[in-house]
């Protein structure tokens, strides 16, 4: 009657239990290593971070000049550096937000910064211009129209990101 | 343009664009407490003044490391010293040459150097990091601006 009843020999209790407590070392020894390899993958994306710049109630159709602080880190340099951007809203009612560094030499484009030229950005460093959606004016230095900043609206704010570069018109 | 390999690489092959060069000239002291304080204060200002200029301008002027001197030099020999600065800065053949300086005993020796000294009111003593300090520094900036803008 014994024999009916003990389905589980002694020796497969044995390799289930080795197998068992096996699995678990194994596990346990191979679980901090995949998330060793697999940790680039988890890290969120620091450079990608957008950041909270202004209501979308303030902004117009004219462009308005924006500055916000963003942690900068250069190998083990860490600093704050201000970022700035001139957003306005579209015919399309969708928001355009560009960097101000001109693309010729990098000097900071102002939005009307010439009153010769309204209706444009001006450069002061070599006389650089652009359109109100950022592309440059051909003929003069600046080779490429204004970056674009990466953007969301997230409950009536506008979040900021990085700036896109635009090839060349 | 600063004075970095990224800068100076791209400052060779656009020399004929950068026709102005900053050169901030900084006193320094190397003993006593309360002038240490404040002197180096002041020197973190320069510094900032300096750099938001170069943001600002950064494909037209090219800001030189700064040039340091004791507070206590004799200013004759100290402006014959920053005169071997500006003959080596004009092989570049830039335009117009500033010098950003709180110290207001350079304003006489200006004939002698080939440029502009352009004197700021220093802040005696504060905070670099706090709002006012910011404030009152990008009030500066924007007039320093100007001022050179009108030089253009």
């Amino acid at each position: 009657m014994s024999e009916k009843k003990q389905q589980v020999s002694r020796r497969q209790f044995l390799n289930y239990t080795l197998t068992g407590v096996g699995g678990f070392m194994a596990a346990g020894m191979l679980t901090p290593m995949i998330r060793m390899a697999v940790d680039p993958v988890l890290q969120p994306k620091k450079s990608g971070d957008l950041v909270a710049v202004v209501e979308v109630d303030k902004l117009t159709t004219e462009p308005q000049r924006f500055d916000w602080e963003i942690d900068q880190v250069d190998a083990w340099y860490e600093s704050k550096v201000t970022k700035t951007a001139w957003v306005f809203i579209q015919e399309d009612d969708s928001i355009l937000a560009l960097s101000p560094i001109c693309t010729h030499l990098g000097c900071t484009v102002s939005w009307e910064g010439n009153e010769e030229y309204p209706n444009q950005y001006y450069c002061p460093c070599h006389g650089g211009r652009y359109y109100k959606n950022g592309v440059n004016v051909p003929g003069l230095p600046p080779p490429a129209p204004l970056a674009v900043y990466d953007q969301d609206v997230k409950d009536g704010t506008l979040y900021l990101g990085k700036a896109i570069s635009r090839k060349g018109a | 343009m600063q004075w970095s390999k990224k800068d100076m690489e791209q400052y060779i092959g656009a020399k004929e664009y950068v026709d102005t060069v900053l050169i901030p000239l900084m006193p320094v002291v190397l003993a006593g407490n309360e002038e240490l304080v404040k002197q180096a204060f002041q020197g973190e200002l320069l510094n900032r003044f300096s750099q938001e200029v170069e943001v600002q301008f950064k494909g037209r002027i090219y800001l030189s490391p700064i040039y340091t001197y004791l507070a206590s030099a004799n200013k004759i020999s100290e402006a014959e010293r920053l005169k071997t600065w500006v003959d080596g800065i004009k092989e570049n053949e830039p335009k117009h040459i500033f010098f950003f300086t709180f110290d207001p005993q350079w304003k006489k020796h200006e004939k002698n150097l080939d440029g502009t000294i352009i004197w700021i009111p220093a802040i005696q003593t504060g905070d670099i990091h706090s709002q006012e300090t910011k404030d009152l520094l990008k009030q500066q900036t924007s007039q320093l601006t100007e001022l050179i803008l009108s030089y253009w």
